[in-house]
């Protein structure tokens, strides 16, 4: 479905990915792992347009996107919950989920889908005349991949669901991508919490300073030695 | 209840002091106005039950008020009125103008508070009511009463049109435009250039202001797209530019020759390489042609005319009241719509938080571009109206103070929100066009039989005194001071939008708030 072909992205002279390249198939949860400044949410923002890529390409079920601007690509069915979540802290819970719709055109399943991410996540139900910013870290999260669903994407982008929450609510999260998954949305996961993404991940990937150096189906990627060492933490 | 009174001393005070400067008749559209103001303040306040019971709460507050401005009025009548040199206070007029002030001011503080005491859908209606009938009433009590008041509040309500078109660039876009007034500089040029004598175009007014804004719309697009990859201060500092830029170009359109580039230089040019003799006449398209008449100005420019009311003149200011009333509810209500709109939408998401919008699929090019059009749509209007009204454009008019000041009311009543920019407009243009040349007569009436006779002996001095005792002067002095105390006091304007008020208070607020009391909101 998403396929990255030898793809470098550059921050002026710092070459960031170094020939990066991934697929993802249709209803699968990917896994990309690394550590910090590894090229993780690179990887993502290049996908969704907002750096572009000086090589290589990137293409969503055939299509090409490395051309396309940031829009162009959410039009196509490309959804992320952003890492520092992005949402719209002026806006009410429901307007910023209104504003996750805003590129559909079918306007039909719309109240459907708003039950569906009330039923995802009954919290925001409850804080649904409350403003963005005054949520809480994990209800903003909630908010963010609640108003990524409501486009109702061909693919989720999730970056880091897990930064900066409790440990229960990081169990709930992923539950809830889970959730998400089986009821038919491919995934591509960003995480740093290794142990907790391979769990639930058919595939993944190990990202080293912009480049892929390992990949493989996710229960063999956490037998895997060097993934126990460097990002399980287990001798 | 002594809050109450209270404040209905402060309003009868503050009318009082109104009336002192005024003078004469202005003590019954004054009455009127205090009362309308003081019956929505005390409206929210009071015990909420049935109308009668919330007039007869607000009885004392009412009185107390009328009390004051009656001892006000006499007091201007028979004591301030001498002292700046006015005709001693005739009773046929004393008596009906404090009557229909004090009554009127009585009688609209308890009809604004009862409206307050009927079911939520009809005290809208009714409040709608009220106001509808102050618009139209308003010209034709201004005639009866001779204040002469109206010719200058229709420039108010042309700045309560500028303010409502930047208000869609600055409030809902969050693009900060300095060069506003070049749009409505070209509303009215576009209608000087269409309608005058100056190229003996005569097109009907009813269909120029069509053009005007569809003229200021294109510009907008025009000059919109340079300041799309910049944000904040970088985009203020290049619309500061364009401000400036547009009165110098129409300032200096006064010699204007076109030529054909083909048959003027290329051809002649290519046949003169080769040593030939070209024998193409060059053709000129425009030939020093004035288009804007520079300093001198475009004059006169045609007027509006309907059916029945005729020609439009300077004489009789009641049409082009309600023609520019009219252009406000057109405004008003396509502001709405637009505000209400998906690109309605996408502006406040740009705003918020332009990645993130433009991740939900929203173009920001486009967005952008539109809000520029569309606001600068609405000083089309504007530009036009004024073109016609003045039947006169000269470009010093809509310079950088023009800008500003149309800013000012958008920043003053409250951005993002629409009724606030109304009232900021209203506001600070009355307070421009009536109260400070009011000011301005006062004094200098109180000087003449004051301090002036007591300087003669000093005429350098009596002179200066008498030059500089006048508000005018300082117009924008006060303007800046109004607008510092504002932000100190109540940054997010008169009547601010929720989400402002939100930005501006954010640390007041408690996050996490428990849902249902945001709920409300």
């Amino acid at each position: 479905m998403l396929e990255l072909k030898d793809v470098h992205t550059y921050y002026g002279n710092i070459h960031a990915l170094k020939g990066i390249s991934l697929n993802v198939e249709k209803g699968e949860i990917v896994t990309l792992i690394g550590s910090n400044g590894a090229g993780k949410s690179t990887t993502l923002r290049t996908i969704q347009g907002i750096n572009r890529p000086r090589s290589g390409t990137i293409l969503l079920e055939g299509e090409e996107l490395e051309k396309l601007p940031p829009h162009e690509i959410a039009i196509r069915g490309v959804a992320q919950s952003p890492e520092g979540r992005m949402i719209f802290p002026r806006m009410t819970v429901m307007e910023n989920l209104e504003m996750g719709a805003y590129a559909r055109k079918d306007k039909t399943g719309m109240s459907d889908d708003l039950e569906r991410v009330f039923k995802l996540f009954p919290r925001l139900k409850e804080r649904i005349g409350q403003k963005g910013g005054t949520l809480s870290g994990g209800e903003q999260q909630m908010l963010a991949m609640g108003r990524a669903l409501m486009a109702r994407p061909r693919i989720l982008l999730l970056d880091e669901p897990s930064m900066g929450l409790s440990p229960i609510l990081v169990e709930l999260i992923f539950e809830i991508i889970q959730t998400i998954n089986k009821e038919g949305t491919t995934i591509l996961l960003v995480e740093q919490n290794a142990l907790m993404a391979l769990s639930i991940a058919n595939r993944g990937y190990v990202i080293q300073t912009g480049e892929i150096v390992l990949s493989d189906t996710a229960p063999r990627l956490k037998e895997n030695e060097m993934v126990r060492k460097s990002y399980l933490g287990i001798e | 209840m002594q809050r109450n009174i209270r404040s209905g001393v402060t309003f009868g005070i503050i009318a009082g002091f109104m009336t002192f400067i005024f003078g004469g008749w202005s003590v019954a559209i004054i009455g009127v106005l205090y009362g309308v103001g003081l019956g929505l303040s005390l409206g929210g306040r009071l015990k909420r039950e049935a109308p009668l019971g919330m007039a007869s709460q607000a009885l004392p507050t009412a009185a107390s008020a009328g009390g004051v401005l009656l001892v006000m009025s006499l007091i201007q009548n028979y004591i301030v009125a001498p002292a700046i040199g006015q005709f001693p206070a005739d009773p046929s007029v004393v008596i009906p103008a404090n009557l229909a002030g004090v009554l009127g001011g009585f009688i609209f503080t308890l009809i604004t508070v009862a409206l307050h005491g009927l079911p939520e859908k009809q005290e809208r209606m009714g409040k709608l009511i009220l106001l509808a009938v102050i618009v139209v009433a308003f010209p034709f009590v201004d005639t009866f009463a001779r204040l002469n008041w109206l010719a200058q509040f229709i420039f108010a309500l042309i700045f309560v049109i500028l303010g409502m078109g930047l208000n869609i660039v600055v409030g809902y876009a969050g693009l900060l435009d300095l060069g506003y007034a070049a749009f409505f500089a070209i509303g009215a040029y576009t209608t000087g250039i269409f309608s005058s004598p100056q190229h003996n175009i005569y097109l009907n007014f009813w269909l120029v202001i069509w053009i005007a804004a569809a003229m200021a719309a294109t510009f907008g697009l025009i000059l919109g797209a340079p300041t799309l990859p910049l944000r904040g201060d970088y985009l203020a500092i290049v619309t500061l530019g364009f401000g400036e830029i547009i009165p110098v170009v129409f300032r200096n359109l006064t010699d204007v020759t076109i030529q054909d580039p083909l048959t003027c230089w290329i051809i002649p040019g290519i046949t003169r390489l080769f040593g030939g003799q070209s024998g193409m006449a060059c053709i000129t398209l425009l030939s020093h042609m004035d288009v804007t008449a520079g300093e001198r100005g475009i004059n006169p420019i045609g007027r509006p005319y309907l059916p029945i009311i005729g020609m439009f003149t300077n004489a009789q200011p009641i049409p082009w009241y309600f023609l520019i009333i009219a252009i406000i509810l057109l405004t008003i209500f396509l502001v709405n719509r637009l505000r209400a709109s998906r690109l309605g939408r996408a502006w406040m998401a740009i705003r918020e938080d332009q990645l993130a919008a433009s991740q939900m699929g929203i173009d920001p090019v486009r967005t952008k571009l539109l809000a520029f059009a569309m606001g600068a749509t609405f000083s089309g209007f504007a530009g036009a109206f004024y073109a016609a009204y003045i039947s006169g454009i000269f470009p010093d008019v809509f310079d950088f103070s023009a800008s500003i000041l149309i800013l000012c009311t958008v920043i003053l009543g409250g951005m993002g929100n629409i009724y606030g920019v109304i009232v900021g407009g209203l506001v600070l243009l009355t307070a421009d066009r009536l109260f400070l040349p009011a000011l301005k007569d006062f004094l200098s009436g109180l000087l003449n039989h004051t301090v002036l006779p007591a300087l003669a002996s000093n005429p350098t001095l009596r002179a200066a005194v008498a030059q500089n005792a006048n508000p005018i002067l300082y117009r924008y002095l006060l303007f800046g001071l109004t607008l510092v105390i504002m932000m100190a006091v109540r940054p997010e304007g008169l009547i601010p939008s929720a989400q402002r008020r939100m930005e501006l208070h954010e640390a007041d607020e408690v996050p996490n708030a428990a849902a249902s009391t945001s709920m409300k909101s």
